[in-house]
């Protein structure tokens, strides 16, 4: 007899989703998607935007909590690490969820929800997003919070095998509790041009937030040296950020206002109708988890040139990409190597492989795979679980598990004073028929 | 006449609908319990500030500045814990003419708000998010106000109680709707 598929009931949380855009909120926006189609419950849990405060519905009744605590850094809440306890033990109850799944590191919120799932006794899997460092002192504080964290989830994802590493080697994690599921693309948004563009003039597009970890410094050397070297060609930059002045100084410089043109910050609804002006897509990021702009730009028939680094060698395929080192002579005669090859690209071609290789149908397949064993997982009491927390060093460890006994005092407490029959269940919505196809069809493109 | 009380008896809803010439009227009442242990925690606190009163009257060689400070903070504790509690709210459906909201303190002091159906565009049952907790409440989208109004000020009731007397207000709101265009489809 085959066993019925076991359907979950998932909170999301992040510190970032929408109306912020950026690859995080893309991913659990699109996951969350497919895996209501695949018949899970899903409730994502992020702070207020602005006005955007309370509950709202997203397409497919998706279900967001904007709970009202204000970003105070980086779009981030301030850590309180008790204060959030009586808004997440609510929804927990009253959405009746059986599996937390924190996002990203950086958020405040994700390592608050992730501590007071366990303490609750539910089953906790965190996905990380980004690649960090060892010896700064920033990063050296992060590590130490993604050491008490991961100290007792039940599984853990990562977006390549290059974030997996550095998550195994910053987080103390044993690796086979880490997956490594990649991001997707949806397919359905980024098409190629309907007409094949001339190569009288290549186009090089640049999107990216213009910041050193995106590698901005790279781009005012490399553009004034492919600009001598190819009197055809032209770049078209998009994004904004500190760096946009240097970009502005080595165009004055060189004069090149009428072959290098600054858009700012372009919207992510119109980042496909910039792409698919040109024919070479150019990375210069100095770190990169995964790169979604990548597989945005491919999905788009456009040739990329990107540094090799972090999880990016492990995005497309060899014949899809031209890897360098992130130096600007190396990046200079990558640009050259792919304007030799760029005839032989058949964008069409890309785009349809670009459609089997990267699905956020897959993506949430290999997801509900992870919540499965994360739902296996035997259920641990605090003593258990206490020992963990002394192994993330001689003073941390103690505090550590001072902070999960004062968590679960306050959870007792909290159960005396609301107790779980007074926080009311909610009732499940589900789409009409007419939205439900809308998804299925957008889950299958994408 | 219908008296029901859910969870744990916090609150007891009364609905009454009138026969005879008063048809048109339907009235629900929320009547909230008194809490013993809140009431005997007032007392304790109470007893405590007025202790330490005393004190503050005997200990005269303080500096009268730490003297104000504490008659200060005295003064706020105990409006704290002498704030108006509330003995019920209720909700008026004047049928085609309006509904009216009343919040009855313990005090005898009532505060009425009528507000007729033509403003009023939508009754909504609403998921509140405060930093603290989730619950449910019954709103009106009233036509020129920019937020919602709460037909319960005070009080927080299970979405059991809400849901009658938001069917309620629908069926009055919809009637409503359907007169208006009687009306101007006649002239």
């Amino acid at each position: 007899m085959v066993e019925e598929r076991r359907r979950h009931r998932v909170l999301m949380v992040s510190d970032f989703f929408y109306p912020n855009f950026g690859g995080v909120e893309n991913h659990i926006y699109y996951l969350a998607q497919c895996l209501l189609k695949l018949g899970h419950k899903v409730v994502v849990l992020t702070h207020a935007y602005g006005n955007r405060s309370g509950v709202r519905y997203m397409t497919g009744c998706l279900k967001v909590y904007y709970i009202p605590w204000r970003p105070f850094l980086m779009q981030n809440t301030l850590p309180t690490f008790f204060g959030t306890l009586p808004i997440i033990r609510t929804i927990l109850i009253r959405e009746k969820i059986s599996i937390i799944h924190g996002h990203q590191a950086f958020s405040t919120l994700c390592h608050e929800a992730l501590m007071h799932g366990r303490t609750m006794g539910y089953k906790v899997v965190f996905t990380d997003h980004s690649l960090y460092g060892f010896a700064d002192i920033g990063s050296i504080h992060m590590n130490k919070i993604l050491q008490f964290t991961l100290a007792d989830v039940n599984q853990a994802i990562c977006v390549s095998h290059t974030s997996k590493e550095n998550t195994v080697l910053r987080s103390g994690l044993p690796p086979e509790k880490v997956f490594v599921i990649p991001n997707a693309v949806d397919t359905a948004m980024f098409k190629p041009a309907p007409e094949r563009l001339s190569h009288q003039e290549i186009i090089i597009v640049v999107i990216s937030r213009l910041v050193y970890r995106k590698g901005a410094d790279l781009l005012v050397e490399v553009i004034p040296e492919i600009c001598h070297l190819y009197p055809n060609v032209r770049f078209i930059v998009g994004g904004d950020g500190p760096k946009r002045v240097r970009l502005e100084e080595m165009r004055e410089k060189h004069s090149l206002q009428d072959r290098v043109e600054m858009l700012g910050a372009v919207p992510h609804a119109q980042v496909r109708s910039v792409l698919i002006l040109g024919h070479i897509f150019l990375n210069s990021s100095l770190t990169e988890a995964f790169c979604i702009a990548i597989l945005e730009a491919a999905s788009c028939g456009l040739l990329t040139v990107s540094t090799r680094v972090g999880g990016v060698p492990e995005v497309l395929p060899d014949d899809m990409v031209v890897l360098a080192e992130p130096v600007p002579s190396d990046m200079v005669k990558a640009i050259q190597k792919a304007i030799y090859i760029l005839p032989k690209i058949d964008p069409e071609a890309m785009h349809l492989r670009m459609k089997k290789l990267y699905s956020w149908h897959d993506v949430a397949k290999r997801t509900e795979v992870v919540y499965d064993r994360a739902f296996r997982c035997s259920s641990e009491d605090l003593l258990q679980r206490l020992p963990r927390y002394l192994t993330c060093g001689v003073w941390a460890g103690k505090l550590f598990c001072l902070v999960m006994i004062i968590n679960f005092l306050l959870w007792r407490l909290l159960r005396l004073w609301k107790p779980a029959e007074d926080i009311e269940e909610v009732p499940d919505f589900t789409p009409p028929h007419h939205e439900e196809e809308e998804i299925s069809a957008n889950c299958d493109k994408a | 006449m219908t008296v029901a009380s859910p969870g744990r008896n916090k609150y007891v809803y009364i609905h009454e609908d009138h026969d005879g010439p008063l048809q048109e009227i339907d009235v629900h009442h929320i009547l909230a319990q008194k809490n013993s242990t809140k009431n005997s925690l007032r007392c304790i606190a109470l007893i405590l500030l007025l202790a330490h009163m005393c004190c503050l009257m005997l200990l005269k060689e303080r500096p009268g500045a730490f003297f104000l400070w504490n008659i200060l903070l005295v003064a706020i504790v105990a409006k704290a814990l002498l704030q108006a509690s509330i003995m019920k709210e209720s909700v008026v459906i004047m049928r085609g003419f309006g509904l009216q909201l009343e919040t009855h303190f313990r005090s005898g002091r009532v505060v009425r708000r009528f507000v007729p159906f033509g403003k009023v565009l939508k009754a909504v049952l609403n998921e509140c998010v405060t930093p603290v907790t989730c619950y449910w409440s019954l709103a009106l989208i009233v036509r020129d106000e920019p937020e919602l109004l709460l037909v319960f000020q005070e009080l927080r009731l299970p979405v059991k109680l809400l849901v009658p007397i938001w069917k309620a207000l629908r069926v009055a709101i919809d009637s409503k709707e359907i007169t208006d265009t009687v009306k101007e489809n006649n002239y």
